[in-house]
């Protein structure tokens, strides 16, 4: 029988407690040391075959008969007032078929606001009015001939500005807002008793997410049933969302994501463009596909915000003594802030701590979650910082860190870390870059104009997971397996460990099984985020294979007269002391069935703090005349628990270490200050990292043992941590290469010239 | 001749296959692919020039299909990610990337084996840079490059 | 995109009829499309000049210079082991262009006739000066990658990599028309935008690039390519620097440097260049000719950076002549 119980689960920095449905007893975790089948063995994606033919299906690749292609109007201007929209030019061009506007639209609740067209427009890529024709062009060509009416009002985009006095107040209460504050001890005396301080500020600019597929739904209604086709990293909020908008009951809203192209955050929900692509397909009977352009994407689908922040931070024998933390973070429309004082928070052992973070509102785009939100903006300003004091101090500031890195207890809510290895990171990560070789002042590089640095950081965060989080596992006659879950596998390979996990509990071959997921009409998945699919879903699915294999053996003990505690299940045989029967003829032998197992994620322990730590080392070559950074080496340490699938795991690594390269060196998204408009929402001027930008080498590490408090599995996840401390160890190397400290990320070439000039003046 | 602007009938090889397409002159070869022939493999990222998603071959060479009008490939031949396989084998680059787990989303991924095919063509055993030369075109937002680089090196070596 | 008609003609003589009536030139399509698909520009008809087979491919005929047809594609240029030794500073620039995609794609000819890169320009809701407007919006606005040299009422940059190359080696162009043949120096072709002349080419309605020739006298010369981007691939350069010269006894002849990514045109001064005029290409020389090249550089609130990185550049691209 399900029974609530009561929850502690933290999500992206925060902390949420919940009623949770849970049933039975959760698993013991498997022991350190553990040979098994298929965890802890490097495997293939199961999904690969479908994505290297060009087979898989994306949400845009869904083409129905009959469908629509909307295209949305949206504000050229950063604030103005619609006063009036003419649309009967674009209704009378062939092929239109429906226009959408605020005088027209139902309403439909969407965070917080009852419409999904404003009659404010409070930033450049606002939604004004759609257009539904039978094809795109047609939609495009109808988007120029509506005429709308602007009211233009006062505007401010950039963040240094909307905090200052002379900006227009975008809010009642003013443009900016407290949002997060922590204090332990005393900071204040803390400084002063310091013998070193350093006082700086720091700055990270907008990052785009970018994901190479946009955001899009294609949303078809048939009358009784809406189907939406979504590319989103949750397909149940989508829903939740839906229903909200919509008011239709969850009974008659199915959300799919078969495939998905990336969302590193942003896809966390229901999208205006779905919302808007139901009601068209409601209106019109058809199915009707909004799909988002580039620019589009990086106008009105999310980014991580820029932010402006102070640190304070003294030392004194050999160890910090306080710390000072004030963030402010452009969220743009948004309504929520990422909290760059996160880690300031948790991650060091500090006695005395003072920490603020504040919103403020702006005239952009509105920000999302963007992988470690708030995290990587913190890390980079909080880790810079921490190498200047220690250069101040003379202090190796890896033994610095060393000493505030040990502590069992989370420092901000006081609670015992359920497992903790950092400083077993930093050992690895020390050998491996050769720390040994690190000089204050740098090393000569490979020419007389090129300097050698290695720096290194330190990352804090979640993936412990926790529930709800459910599975099923069906058993076909013939023996094999569908593992279903309403989860989705955004690219991180959830498919695949997930099918090793059911795999080597059921006791079949991973051949055997397959991952149905994106489907709301499976059993609840959360959203793949937090890094905590690993760890809330996959605990649910060895439940549920255990719960499947528990039925196999009753099954088999039944059908070969044997007692069931002398049966054992095996890569799809049945073994008992004198046989081996193969489950398929087990199953074949009884009329036709299906042995369903079920599973739900247990609940975390309430008085355990679960985190995920890591370090990275970063040695780098700049030139000191042209201010070109090349990374040379990146050394990713990380302590996540058990590995389920190495391969994966490293792949996941690497690609958090370029996302974040981009961060540290390449890429900022310009907004012109006077118009609103973002100058660079495409791929040409919003510089991701090419292949010829990867470091000459990686090396992944992990201390790989399994955290028995976390979960049945002992594996926590790995989806942000390995993008936070990149940019941090990164500017460090640089600092120690030069003698320049880049206070701004991206560390573009004006940046380093700059830094260079300054260091150059000093010394 | 002048054509359009309306459509006209436009004479093409897909993956090997002549066949005939109603296509307008603005008709890109990336939405004659995937809107018309129904070969979305062929994904479309950027539109405009700039991630290297939509790359096909065209007369073997590798470009960016949605800056390449189909008109303008009337009588050429276009190879994209579902023609390299050949009868029911992956090609040695579709192979080389799921051993070398050289994607995670895999949005770009039909892009980068393109143009790795098209490589491998020119040259049968690449090195390392010469991978790199061939996707430096070829945006991947994961980060899977590392893999695609190794993947691209081991194609050519298992293609002997 | 708007909706247009098409040709592809087979000859040069029914291109030109075709383009005579306002219709526009399409080869590669890497620039024009993007320019149409960003509603900058609309022409009511193409006339695609790739069927064209006289204008593809380069000869070498005996004493009389290299002759490069407008037609061919970058990627022959950079693959042809030839061309490699003969024009290394060409291939040096191709290798560092765009993507293959884009020099599979591209051709000379329209590498040449690329338009701006500037932000301001390419957004279809900023009428800006060069489309027409009243003011230059980079000026005041964001402008990293702005000029800092040669700029008057618009700021764009040059963007090629192949024509500081071309230009590096004398490189002349034939312009063809309905009404005949010119023939002008490359540098020639490039316009400052000012006053009433809101464009970047000298080209005149109806003609086509249809040539490029490299004197003979320049092929003897060495040369290399250095381009600085904010990534390692596939950018626009920030500067771009192709440096070029005959060196008889140790000493410099003919020396040519020419940067792109600086100013509206490819910047050269040609007293810079005369100035290195049987120089050893000494570090003090070098920096000297660099300093005459940034001599009156005004760079706008975010693009400082770029004199700094052209005056290295520079001296780096000379040094190398002779090491």
């Amino acid at each position: 029988m399900p029974r609530v119980v009561r929850s502690r689960e933290e999500f992206e920095g925060e902390i949420f407690e919940s009623l949770v449905l849970v049933e039975g007893k959760d698993l013991p975790v498997h022991p350190a040391g553990t040979e098994f089948n298929e965890i802890a063995k490097s495997r293939r994606r199961i999904d690969g075959q479908q994505r290297v033919t060009g087979r898989a299906k994306y949400t845009q690749d869904v083409y129905l008969p009959g469908m629509l292609h909307v295209r949305v109007l949206r504000s050229p201007y950063p604030r103005a007032r619609v006063r009036r929209i003419d649309t009967k030019k674009a209704e009378k061009l062939a092929g239109v078929r429906d226009v959408l506007h605020r005088f027209n639209a139902p309403k439909a609740a969407f965070r917080g606001e009852e419409t999904i067209f404003r009659e404010e427009v409070r930033f450049v890529g606002d939604e004004v009015a759609a257009v539904a024709a039978d094809d795109e062009q047609s939609a495009v060509e109808a988007l120029r001939m509506i005429e709308v009416d602007y009211e233009l009002l006062p505007h401010v985009v950039d963040l240094e500005e909307a905090i200052g006095d002379v900006a227009p107040r975008l809010e009642t209460d003013g443009n900016v807002a407290e949002a997060a504050t922590h204090k332990r001890g005393d900071a204040k005396r803390g400084l002063k008793e310091a013998d070193f301080v350093i006082d700086a500020t720091y700055r990270t600019s907008t990052q785009l997410h970018n994901s190479l597929e946009t955001h899009g739904a294609v949303a078809s209604w048939d009358g009784e049933q809406l189907t939406v086709y979504e590319s989103t990293q949750h397909a149940f909020g989508v829903r939740q969302g839906l229903r909200t908008a919509l008011k239709l009951p969850f009974s008659k809203i199915r959300v799919l994501c078969d495939y998905m192209g990336g969302g590193f955050g942003s896809k966390g929900g229901v999208g205006k463009y779905s919302i808007i692509a139901s009601m068209f397909s409601m209106r019109l009977g058809r199915p009707v596909r909004c799909v988002l352009t580039r620019e589009e994407e990086n106008l009105a689908a999310g980014n991580r915000s820029a932010t402006l922040q102070q640190l304070r931070i003294g030392g004194k024998a050999g160890r910090i003594t306080a710390l000072e933390h004030t963030s402010w973070a452009n969220v743009g429309q948004g309504k929520w802030v990422a909290n760059p004082t996160g880690p300031t928070n948790t991650l060091y052992d500090i006695a005395n701590l003072s920490s603020k973070s504040y919103k403020v509102v702006t005239n952009a785009g509105s920000l999302s979650a963007f992988r470690a939100p708030g995290y990587v903006e913190g890390t980079f300003a909080l880790e810079s910082a921490i190498d200047e004091l220690a250069d101040k101090m003379g202090v190796d500031p890896l033994a610095l860190r060393r000493k505030h890195a040990a502590s069992p207890k989370d420092p901000m809510v006081g609670k015992r870390y359920s497992d903790k290895h950092l400083i077993e990171c930093y050992r690895i990560g020390a050998a491996e870059i050769g720390w040994q070789r690190r000089r204050s002042g740098g090393i000569r590089g490979s020419a007389p104009h090129r300097r050698r640095g290695i720096g290194m950081a330190t990352q804090i965060w979640g993936g412990g997971g926790g529930p709800p989080a459910y599975a099923t596992v069906h058993v076909n006659p013939d023996g094999t397996v569908v593992l279903t879950t309403g989860s989705q596998d955004i690219g991180t390979g959830t498919r695949t460990i997930l099918a090793q996990i059911c795999a080597d509990e059921l006791g079949v071959e991973l051949d055997d099984v397959q991952v149905r997921l994106g489907d709301t009409d499976n059993p609840y998945g959360p959203i793949s985020a937090g890094s905590l699919t690993t760890a809330s879903v996959g605990p649910a699915v060895r439940i549920a294979a255990r719960d499947a294999k528990e039925q196999l053996l009753g099954a088999a003990a039944g059908v070969l007269e044997t007692p069931k505690a002398e049966l054992r299940l095996e890569a799809g045989v049945v073994v008992t002391k004198g046989a081996r029967t193969p489950l398929s003829e087990i199953l074949g032998r009884v009329d036709n069935n299906t042995v369903i197992g079920k599973g739900g994620r247990h609940p975390n322990d309430p008085e355990l703090s679960l985190r995920t730590f890591g370090a990275h080392f970063a040695e780098v070559e700049v030139d000191v005349r042209t201010g070109e950074i090349t990374v040379e080496h990146v050394v990713a340490v990380h302590d996540i628990g058990r590995i389920i699938n190495p391969m994966t795991a490293r792949s996941q690594v690497e690609g958090g270490v370029l996302q974040a390269l981009g961060f540290a060196l390449s890429e900022e998204r310009f907004l012109d200050r006077a118009t609103g408009r973002v100058m660079n929402a495409n791929l040409e001027n919003y510089k991701v990292p090419t292949v010829k930008d990867v470091p000459a080498k990686i090396t992944v590490k992990f201390v790989d043992r399994p955290d028995r408090r976390a979960n049945n599995l002992g594996a926590k996840g790995l989806g942000e941590p390995p993008i936070i401390p990149t940019a941090a160890a990164i500017a460090n190397a640089v600092a120690n290469a030069t003698g320049a400290r880049v206070r701004h990320a991206p560390l573009t070439r004006a940046r380093v010239l700059e830094a260079l000039a300054i260091a150059e003046a000093k010394s | 001749m002048l054509r359009g602007p309306g459509a006209t009938d436009v004479a093409l090889t897909v993956n090997g296959e002549h066949l005939t397409v109603r296509a307008a002159p603005r008709r890109t070869v990336l939405d004659t692919l995937r809107e018309t022939l129904g070969l979305t493999g062929t994904k479309k990222v950027c539109d405009e020039g700039t991630c290297g998603a939509c790359t096909v071959l065209v007369d073997g060479g590798p470009v960016y299909s949605c800056m390449t009008l189909a008109v303008a490939c009337e009588g050429k031949s276009i190879e994209t990610i579902e023609g390299i396989a050949k009868d029911g084998e992956l090609h040695p680059v579709q192979r080389a990337f799921i051993d070398a787990d050289a994607f995670q989303c895999g949005f770009c991924t039909p892009g980068q084996i393109m143009s790795i095919v098209a490589l491998l063509r020119e040259n049968a055993s690449p090195t390392e840079d010469d991978v790199r030369r061939a996707v430096a075109g070829n945006l991947c937002r994961c980060g899977a490059y590392p893999n695609i680089v190794k993947a691209g090196v081991s194609a050519g070596k298992r293609q002997k | 995109m708007n909706a247009f008609s098409y040709a592809r003609p087979r000859a040069l003589a029914e291109a030109l009829r075709l383009l005579r009536n306002g219709a526009m030139a399409l080869a590669g399509g890497t620039d024009l499309i993007g320019l149409m698909k960003d509603g900058l520009t609309h022409p009511e008809s193409l006339v695609d000049l790739t069927g064209i087979e006289g204008l593809r491919g380069w000869s070498h005929p005996k004493g009389r210079g290299l002759r490069i047809g407008a037609l061919t594609p970058l990627v022959e240029l950079e693959t042809s082991d030839v061309l490699g030794k003969t024009l290394p500073i060409l291939r040096e620039s191709l290798r560092e262009a765009a993507t293959v995609q884009l020099r599979t794609m591209g051709t000379v000819g329209g590498n040449l006739l690329q338009r701006n890169r500037c932000w301001y320009f390419r957004d279809e809701g900023t009428v800006c000066w060069l489309k027409g407007g009243n003011r230059c919006f980079a000026i005041d606005g964001e402008n990293r990658y702005h000029a800092i040299l040669g700029a008057q009422d618009c700021v764009i940059v040059s963007p090629s990599d192949l024509v500081p190359a071309l230009i590096a080696y004398d490189a002349e162009i034939a312009l063809t028309s309905s009404r005949g043949t010119r023939r002008m120096k490359l540098a020639d072709l490039f316009i400052t935008p000012r006053g009433r002349e809101r464009r970047e080419h000298a080209l005149r309605p109806g003609e086509l690039i249809t040539e490029v020739r490299v004197p003979e006298a320049a092929l003897s010369r060495r040369g290399t390519y250095l381009k600085a981007m904010d990534r390692k691939a596939w950018s626009f350069a920030l500067v771009s620097v192709a440096a070029a010269a005959r060196i008889e006894r140790g000493v410099a002849r003919d020396v040519r440097i020419v940067m792109g990514g600086v100013a509206p045109v490819p910047w050269r001064v040609i007293a810079a260049e005369k100035g290195l005029e049987g120089s050893t290409l000494d570090d003090a020389s070098c920096a000297d000719a660099a300093d005459r090249l940034l001599a009156g550089a005004t760079p706008l609130r975010d693009n400082g950076y770029k004199v700094t990185l052209a005056r290295e550049l520079v001296r780096r691209a000379l040094r190398s002549l002779t090491a």
